[in-house]
């Protein structure tokens, strides 16, 4: 098993693929709390919103320290083991990565950097309009993302040049329902993420009855609007998917004629190991999903009677209930790689003729040592997500006061 | 050449000297920690220099790469073919060197913190130097084991590392430790000697087999000439005082090289690519520039108090 290039790099690219979308979604799913957050106290000069904005950014940064590491390492992977899908599709499929390299990352980056070093050398309207750049290209970043995924599930918009996919129809490109719908999709399911970490956060600190400034009071309230109405789009924009699946993609037969892709289907049909993880991962996502659609609507129910303040049996399990969105969310990206196997790029590109030709060494090589990096820097990265909720407020990256540490003391100066 | 074409080759280099210019002050920093920064509070006041210019710069790099995928899939081929485990390895290095920048302030023990800027220093050195490969495989056509690639990596390690002192010497002045500034300012004549004599000698093994392959000679010379003398310029007594400019001017010259001599593969962008891609980038620009220029200026000094990063 381990010396075929092939399964290496796919095995590769899903662990990144799973480990990045686990913190992308956090941050799409808490920027939008934050950002209102923010306004609500730059308007009112609200102290303790602004000691909620300063916790909960705390834990958007933590978290998107490896959001960016893994979107590094993400983007680099796909170029240096998919030069195959680069040199056919590079005009079409790279095209939107390059925009979000461009007009989202490089713009969301900068101005994070803003927002950081920024609160006490900007006016509060200056700081907040950079959380607003940020949350916005954060968006943004996700679409081009999705655009680029959704072109490989239904390639459109394009003509074959020489063996190389021209754009024609940027358009088509845009406006891909495999795009469209994704994108919906993955947007109401990080809501939900984001909606459930602020959840578990607050019940934790609520059970303690440990909340000063009234930040988990506010936010198990936002999080019970949240989960009574995003699962419906995320199953909406789900379900409306499916009809995607099979159908043949508008630009089939440009590259390969229906006998050769019915040969192509046939000579591949999957294995016991694929079909068993396409399974499993359905499985996951739609028992993870039934379980969310009522948590919303039940806390709706408690909320009247001060449940959501008091009641330590009904705020305890909430804590726990952050892993069901995340495995949800996993495992519905492995379901929609892996259904579009054996193809890259369907109707087009298979996934062997779009791995880069490699040595098993560099192969094994450059697999084991992202796959380890990467499992040490998201455990890492759990963990301190976990320590500053529990520390709450007080105790976060960006609180307001820190103890000096007796390390770092400055030097002793003489005073005679 | 086509408009589309020249402009986005163009991007592609502005974003590559861009990377090489502004990355190169916080990896050279990085790379010089362990000489500069003695104690913990001043290797904290080395990361807090470094921290807010980081994210800022690593994301010219990051347009780089997409900018060649989506418009220049054929160059992007031949880098890749060409360079594969060096590029793997500038990953990895990159990964451990950021890794440690985000992770350092987060556990308050002294040997979670010496692990992390042991990281950051690792990571730097790993960049430079693989750069230094990069550099050298474009402009002989692949990697060959000559001796102007050792010597074509050390002039680019050196001049990440001059950066970095230029950079320090600047952004470390403070009261409590103006010797972390000091000592980065007297570095940064030592470094341009040892650049300079690493360009001079570079030069010589160029001529020599395993060699450059150029599509121009002319452009070379001229550029190697500019570098040799931003580097004496940085060699003399002066040298501490212009290191700011000259050392941006000789740290652009290898990727300036690359562009105008490497032979490399290319083809004009296709007129539906280049379209969308440009009418799309062309209203971010503005954004992107305001950012890049805010946060520079905003953090011309580091912060005192401690901030997320350091």
């Amino acid at each position: 098993m381990l010396e075929d290039p092939l399964l290496l790099a796919r095995l590769q690219f899903a662990l990144t693929a799973a480990t990045h979308y686990m913190f992308v979604a956090l941050t799409l799913g808490l920027a939008p709390y934050i950002l209102t957050t923010q306004f609500l106290a730059a308007l009112r000069g609200d102290r303790s919103r602004m000691t909620a904005v300063r916790f909960w950014g705390g834990l958007y940064l933590v978290n998107y320290g490896m959001g960016i590491l893994s979107g590094l390492v993400m983007e680099l992977q796909l170029a240096l083991n998919w030069s195959g899908l680069h040199e056919m599709f590079g005009y079409t499929f790279a095209a939107p990565l390059a925009l979000e390299t461009m007009t989202a990352f490089f713009v969301e980056s900068t101005f994070l950097g803003l927002w950081i070093f920024g609160w006490d050398r900007m006016g509060r309207w200056a700081h907040l309009a950079c959380f607003a750049v940020v949350t916005a290209t954060a968006y943004a970043s996700a679409w081009w993302v999705l655009v680029s995924n959704g072109f490989l599930r239904n390639p459109t918009g394009f003509e074959m040049v020489d063996g190389v996919a021209h754009l024609t129809d940027p358009v088509a490109l845009m406006t891909n329902p495999a795009a469209t719908m994704a994108f919906g999709h993955v947007v109401s399911g990080a809501m939900t993420v984001g909606a459930l970490v602020v959840a578990a956060t607050s019940a934790y600190h609520l059970v303690r009855r440990d909340d000063p400034h009234g930040i988990f009071r506010r936010g198990i309230r936002y999080a019970a609007i949240v989960m009574a109405v995003m699962p419906m789009f995320v199953v909406t924009f789900g379900g409306v998917q499916f009809g995607l699946f099979g159908e043949a993609p508008p630009t089939s037969g440009l590259t390969y004629t229906a006998e050769e892709i019915a040969a192509i289907e046939a000579a591949s049909p999957g294995g016991p190991l694929l079909n068993g993880v396409n399974a499993t991962a359905d499985g996951v996502m739609m028992s993870m999903w039934a379980v969310l659609f009522f948590l919303g609507p039940v806390m709706l129910l408690v909320w009247p009677f001060g449940g959501l303040d008091r009641w330590r049996w009904f705020l305890a399990p909430l804590v726990v209930t952050p892993f069901a969105p995340y495995l949800a969310s996993v495992g519905g990206w492995v379901f929609r790689e892996t259904n579009r196997q054996p193809w890259t790029v369907v109707h087009h590109l298979t996934t062997a003729d779009a791995v880069t030709p490699m040595t098993p060494v560099a192969a094994v090589a450059s697999f084991a040592f992202f796959t380890v990096a990467f499992a040490v820097l998201a455990a890492v990265t759990y963990w301190l997500l976990v320590r500053y909720a529990r520390r709450g407020p007080g105790g976060g990256p960006l609180a307001e006061r820190r103890e000096e540490e007796p390390a770092e003391l400055a030097d002793p100066v003489h005073t005679f | 050449m086509d408009v589309l074409s020249f402009a986005s080759t163009a991007l592609l280099a502005l974003f590559v000297v861009g990377y090489l210019v502004l990355a190169g002050s916080d990896i050279g920093l990085g790379m010089l920690m362990p000489h500069v920064a003695r104690g913990p509070a001043q290797r904290r006041r080395v990361v807090s220099a470094i921290a807010p210019y980081f994210l800022a710069s690593e994301v010219w790099l990051v347009a780089a790469v997409g900018v060649l995928a989506g418009l220049f899939p054929l160059l992007e081929h031949h880098v890749v073919a060409e360079l594969r485990p060096v590029l793997a390895a500038m990953l990895a290095a990159w990964l451990v060197r950021d890794a440690g920048l985000w992770l350092r302030a987060r556990v308050a023990g002294p040997r979670w913190r010496l692990g992390c800027d042991a990281a950051i220093v690792a990571g730097s050195w790993t960049v430079a130097a693989t750069w230094g490969l990069t550099v050298a495989g474009m402009l002989t056509g692949g990697l060959t084991a000559s001796a102007f690639t050792v010597l074509c990596t050390a002039v680019v390690m050196a001049l990440f590392a001059l950066r970095g002192a230029a950079f320090g010497a600047e952004r470390l002045v403070g009261p409590a430790d103006a010797e972390s500034a000091d000592v980065a300012a007297r570095v940064t004549r030592p470094l341009s000697r040892a650049a300079l004599g690493a360009t001079v000698l570079a030069a010589a093994a160029a001529l020599l087999p395993g060699g450059p392959e150029l599509s121009s000679a002319a452009p070379a010379v001229i550029l190697a000439v500019v570098l040799a003398g931003a580097l004496a310029a940085t060699s003399g007594l002066v040298g501490p005082m212009l290191s700011r400019h000259t050392s941006a001017l000789a740290i652009a010259v290898p990727g300036l090289l690359v562009a105008v001599a490497a032979q490399l593969p290319w083809a004009p962008v296709p007129a539906g690519t280049g379209v969308f891609v440009w009418v799309t980038l062309l209203p971010a620009i503005p954004v992107m520039l305001i950012g890049q220029v805010w946060l520079y200026r905003m953090t011309r000094r580091p912060a005192v108090e401690a901030t997320f990063f350091a």
